[in-house]
């Protein structure tokens, strides 16, 4: 891990600075036993010096770029704090008698790690180091997060951490103390995997002695499946992912989606993708954004500007912008790069027979006539690009100065300060747009231009997004409008963040990696009120309630253990082998094999449309305890079919129906009906109460089925009891005064099954610390 | 600050949007601001007629498109359905498959017959009609009932102050807080969802108890607004849960001959149940009513339909009158849009958003008022143009709501109840 290998291979060589000279090498250079770390960064990360007036930010941004060059690297008087806010320092001297300024990180496996004031983290042989110094290695306790997993990660996330600080330190405010392992630990996991951590999984973490073990957990995390759940719910939620859309079903979009985020492919790419995608929606899942809104272009774009790039152009739409500086114009102007795309394709998809379905409808008989009209609507799902962009301005365009409703509308960017012209992507833009012999590719001009590593918006909306996944609260609120990222908490950290994107080239995983490694993120959280219009600094990450999907995927682990993660819904290919008709012409045969086909797999649970009607639901209920009754039959673990309990399916959010139907845990938990971008929520109601207090959830999850439980019951004692419930929901054991507590109610009559209600229905279990 | 801030104000308008999110995390109230007609005064609402006078709002809300030929607006020839009109007391027509509000109800009823709409398809025109905004990927708008929540305040210390039948939550709170999604009645028969304890009372107790010592030191710890909003929904539906109020759900405490008079179906229930929250302090009970997408065999749909709607508001507006309620409670039924004066192949009639018709009763409606028209064949409107803004515009304010007082969104939007419709005063008194 300390080598020089991979991805960051190519960046290493701007490395010039000389931190230890007197001990004879320097960064990225094996001398003598000494330093064999080597830093990420092609150059000190700067915060991207502010295109501001405001006074101060300037000064700061420019403590903070040069503050490691200037540093002096050896010994010195000045009390400059480390980046992450460390103070304690001390020098240490090697057997050869040269001296570095370091503070303690940890020993392992014979080495000792030392960070400088930069940041940076160096693995040394421990018996490189005088004796005296090896002697007080062995006593010292280390210092902040412990061993990193890697030099340049550690010193990446010290510069976040000194951005913070500088952020705080303005304000007058001070960090918040390092949280517990405890606190830690299921954070880390809801963060990353999207549940709480089992009991054995907590217990393993907390009575782990290694130093490096909250950055091992942090790594394991990050290539687990359960993040790839975690990022797919919350990009489901943000693009609105659905089942049902179009009259047809998004599968092969859906599962496209979660393939990009397993495969870690990054964000530029797949965000290109999604503005470029050709073709059927069930050969090519990428063309599922577009539409997913199809017919309903000015809607679509509106979404794309403010997801992607931070651009509140809603109001644009209709009108000039009240108080922003968007006009209607400059919106119908962007959204003529997608003027030449053509989302219907009524007349295609069924041959003449398509065209003549309704002079079926005697023949096939109502039922299977429905059937056959979902089965062109499926195929007619597609996009081409046209020759002719037809943009032109709306009926009722009011403003003269620039034009009359009707008129033809030539694509053109939307820019946020003057100089933005001058940026590389939007030159590509102009030339292409010059070149190209008609209009067929301004969708990929577009994507070209809003992908780019300098566009100024893309990489820092999506940074903005992940440290609000991390932290709670973007650097600016709301997310989806950073049209001026200098009205934000922290200009100078969200400037840093979009760079930091940019040089990561948008692994979101190493993105996220990155975060769960700084301090800020494994400080305590915040304990005060939030007041209302107050700007937050980030001393640590705020309280959170669990997302609906968080809050499930942890209820089926409650239930079922690890086994979560066991069950993945695939609909997408048997999907669109049954209702793609491909090219060749349809006869009436084909269409009967079609609709058989289609009877098929709708009989099959997974596809099974919901049940509707009077008596829908005890019918789904009878048909789910008979699956259930079947399923405990059957010795060997099937994880081609979900664990149910209780008539409820035990598996991940992202494995169930985009969105749930409203009167399940997640909907009435705050998952989104997907009809909105970004609005799952977090609130509670009186229903959602009600619910969690007298629900299926408490049902299964207080009874013996439920594995915390039946762990909980198989300890002896009825302190063992209650600290297996405690482990299980809260990832901690009881301290000594609440065992006392409960241990009178155990006394008292109370059962494993009743605590496992009480800790579910607390606010310790919901809230995220 | 006030209607003049704007124009006074040298402060530019991304200055003045900043400000507003500086001050925001949630919504702000800007009373009468009023950014597009800076010229126009606005006008004291307390000064037009019927403000404030419909302490309680039940919106009947027809699903699928009712025909408004075959109910509120019949016509002669071509569009004619298969039943002839009626004529009421009131002096204006009633469609044939509503004899009983045509025979006891004419006085009582405001139609407004100049609806129109540019929706036509289902989805969207609901939202439309139960927002009074156009639906968009990137806003949420509240209904009514949420509206007045975040004006007027809550209607009853125990009870939710809006409740929806037969539909799910959603459309409900918008952009305002969760606590103000209207509480989901899916089956007036079945009462409230979850309400029964999950274990007998002894257990229920004990476990309480222990929730209560167990999560003290967490709930002590942090000052989070949301973590305290937890705690009181726990208090609120406990409290529920023990009040004399949960009776509300209980139709099977009334005699049965009293809720046959509303019909043994899910609507008929439903608007039995709405009164019986209105009695207990709800301001707001939207009761729906599906299957009104005839596009097939429009006579034999009415037919149900109609008599459902006809017997359940009948028993409805003669129980709220003869208990003294419909003094203050305000009855409105609506649609997404209506259907089509043509008859088509299937005997049916199709989306027809043009030109439909809404009905108002109670509280400071005017009685046996026709307001507005549509053209002789019942396909657009001849006469005093409605939109679904205007009727919105209406219901606020006669619940008390100014309708140019402007909420910013927490995303900054301003909105008003209504999206800037007109009051209908002459449906007013």
């Amino acid at each position: 891990m300390y080598k020089n290998t991979g991805k960051y291979a190519s960046i290493i060589p701007a490395i010039q600075r000389i931190y230890f000279e007197e001990l004879g090498g320097h960064p990225g250079i094996k001398s003598r036993n000494f330093i064999v770390a080597l830093p990420l960064q092609p150059q000190p990360p700067r915060f991207e010096s502010m295109k501001t007036s405001i006074s101060g930010l300037l000064l700061l941004s420019l403590t903070l770029s040069l503050g490691a060059a200037e540093t002096p690297p050896i010994a010195s008087s000045t009390p400059l704090l480390a980046p992450d806010g460390n103070a304690n320092f001390r020098t240490w001297t090697n057997t050869t008698g040269k001296k570095v300024e370091a503070s303690f990180r940890g020993i392992e496996s014979g080495n000792i790690f030392l960070q400088t004031r930069d940041g940076y983290v160096y693995r040394l042989a421990l018996d490189t180091l005088i004796p005296e110094d090896q002697k007080l290695a062995q006593s010292l306790k280390p210092e902040g997060l412990g061993i990193p997993k890697d030099p340049g990660l550690a010193q990446a996330a010290a510069i976040i951490d000194k951005g913070v600080l500088m952020g705080l330190t303005k304000a007058g405010q001070k960090p918040n103390p390092l949280a517990s392992d405890e606190q830690f630990i299921r954070r880390v996991y809801l963060d990353l995997a999207g549940r709480i951590p089992t009991r054995e999984e907590a217990l393993a973490f907390i009575n782990d002695t290694s130093s490096s073990k909250r950055a091992s957990v942090i790594d394991t995390l990050i290539n687990d499946d359960g993040f790839t759940s975690r990022m797919y719910n919350y990009m489901s939620d943000m693009l609105r992912v659905t089942d049902d859309a179009q009259k047809s079903k998004f599968f092969t979009y859906q599962e496209w989606l979660k393939q990009q985020i397993a495969d870690n492919r990054p964000w530029n790419l797949v965000v290109r993708e999604m503005m470029t995608a050709d073709g059927k929606l069930l050969e090519n899942g990428a063309t599922g954004y577009l539409l997913r809104d199809r017919g309903m272009r000015l809607d679509n774009l509106s979404l794309t500007l403010s997801t992607f790039l931070g651009a509140n152009v809603a109001c644009a739409q209709c009108h000039d912008h009240p108080f922003a500086d968007w006009t209607q114009r400059q919106f119908y102007e962007m959204a003529a790069f997608f003027g030449a795309s053509d989302t219907y394709n009524n007349r295609k998809g069924g041959g003449a027979l398509g065209m003549n379905l309704r002079n079926l409808r005697e023949e096939l008989g109502q039922q299977a006539f429905a059937q056959a009209r979902r089965l062109m609507y499926a195929n007619q799902l597609k996009i081409a690009d046209g020759e002719k962009n037809d943009t032109t301005l709306p009926d009722d365009y009011k403003y003269v100065k620039d034009g009359k409703p009707g008129d033809a509308v030539a694509p053109k960017l939307i820019s946020w300060t003057k100089e933005d012209h001058r940026l590389r992507c939007y030159q590509n833009v102009e030339s292409a747009l010059k070149k190209a012999d008609d209009d067929s590719h301004l969708r990929e001009v577009f994507a070209d231009w809003m992908t780019s590593p300098d566009n100024p918006r893309f990489a820092m909306t999506i940074s903005n997004r992940l440290w609000k996944l991390a932290f709670g609260v973007g650097i600016k609120e709301p997310v989806t409008d950073l049209d001026d990222p200098n009205a934000s908490s922290n200009p100078a950290l969200i400037h840093h963040l979009a760079n930091e994107m940019v040089r990561l080239k948008f692994d979101l995983r190493a993105f996220m990696r990155l975060l769960c490694n700084t301090q800020t993120y494994q400080r305590e959280a915040v304990t005060a009120e939030l007041a209302m219009g107050q700007p937050f600094y980030f001393p640590g990450p705020i309280l959170r309630r669990m997302t609906a999907e968080q809050a499930w995927d942890s209820c089926v682990t409650l239930a079922i253990g690890d086994k979560v993660d066991h069950f993945k819904m695939k609909r997408a290919d048997t999907y669109a082998q049954v209702m793609n008709l491909g090219s060749a012409e349809l006869s009436m045969e084909v269409l009967k094999e079609k609709l058989d086909a289609m009877q098929n797999m709708r009989q099959s649970s997974m596809f099974g449309d919901a049940p509707k009607g009077k008596g829908a639901k005890k019918k789904g209920k009878r048909a789910a305890m008979m699956r259930e009754a079947s399923a405990t039959n059957n010795e060997e673990e099937d994880y081609s079919k979900p664990q149910m309990m209780g008539g409820l399916v035990l598996a991940r959010a992202s494995e169930l129906r985009q969105p749930e139907r409203e009167d399940h845990f997640l909907r009435m938990f705050g998952q989104s009906d997907r009809q909105i971008a970004d609005s799952n929520s977090e609130e509670g109601s009186v229903p959602q109460v009600l619910m969690l207090m007298n629900g299926e959830a408490q049902e299964v999850l207080s009874s013996r089925q439920a594995m915390a439980v039946s762990a909980a019951e198989k300890q002896e004692s009825a302190q063992g009891q209650v600290e297996s419930l405690y482990l299980s929901f809260f990832s901690r054991k009881p301290t000594a005064e609440e065992l006392k507590s409960i241990y009178e109610d155990i006394n008292n009559g109370l059962k494993p099954g009743d605590l496992a209600w009480v800790l579910f229905n607390s606010r310790e279990f919901v809230f995220v610390q | 600050m006030n209607a003049s801030f704007l124009a006074q104000n040298p402060m530019s308008r991304r200055a003045f949007a900043e400000q507003l999110a500086k001050a925001s995390l949630g919504v702000t109230l800007l009373p009468h601001l009023v950014p597009a007609a800076e010229t126009a005064p606005a006008v004291d609402p307390k000064t037009l007629p019927g403000f404030g006078r419909a302490k309680n709002v039940i919106w009947l809300q027809m699903i699928g498109g009712m025909s408004h030929i075959d109910t509120f607006d019949p016509k002669t020839g071509d569009s004619k359905g298969a039943r002839d009109a009626i004529q009421t007391k009131a002096g204006y027509q009633l469609g044939g498959y509503l004899p009983t509000l045509a025979k006891d109800h004419s006085d009582k009823m405001a139609i407004i017959r100049s609806m129109t709409s540019k929706t036509g398809v289902h989805a969207s025109g609901q939202y439309l009609m139960r927002t009074g905004y156009e639906q968009r990927g990137t806003i949420k708008h509240p209904v009514l009932g949420a509206w007045a929540q975040e004006i007027l305040g809550k209607s009853s210390k125990t009870l939710p102050s809006s409740v929806c039948v037969n539909r799910g939550p959603e459309h409900g709170n918008g952009f305002f807080s969760a606590a103000f999604s209207p509480l989901p009645i899916h089956d007036p028969e079945a009462g409230l969802q979850y309400s029964q304890f999950a274990a007998g009372q002894e257990v229920m107790t004990k476990r309480l108890a222990l929730l209560n010592k167990v999560d003290a030191g967490f709930r002590s710890k942090f000052q989070d607004t949301n973590l305290k909003a937890y705690s009181d929904f726990y208090d609120d539906t406990l409290k529920l849960l023990s009040s004399e109020d949960l009776n509300a759900f209980k139709l099977t405490d009334e005699k049965s001959d009293e809720r046959e008079k509303y019909g043994m179906n899910k609507f008929g229930q439903g608007c039995m149940l709405a009164r019986r929250l209105v009695e207990r302090g709800v301001r707001f009970i939207e009761v729906t009513q599906g299957g009104w997408d005839m596009h097939n065999d429009v006579d034999d749909g009415m037919e149900e339909n109609g008599t459902i709607i006809d017997t359940a508001i009948s028993a409805l507006l003669s129980d709220l009158k003869s208990r003294g309620l419909l003094e203050n409670t305000m009855v409105v039924l609506c649609s997404e849009f209506g259907r089509g004066p043509k008859i088509n192949s299937r005997n049916g009639r199709d989306h027809h958003p043009k030109v439909f018709s809404t009905m108002l009763a109670g509280g400071p409606v005017k009685g046996g008022t026709i307001y507005g028209s549509s053209d002789k064949e019942g396909s657009s409107v001849a006469d005093k143009q409605t939109t679904i803004q205007d009727f919105h515009s209406t219901v606020g304010h006669a619940m008390g709501m100014d309708v140019n007082q402007i909420v910013m969104s927490p995303s900054n939007r301003p909105f008003t109840v209504g999206d800037k419709g007109e009051v209908i005063k002459d449906v007013l008194a």
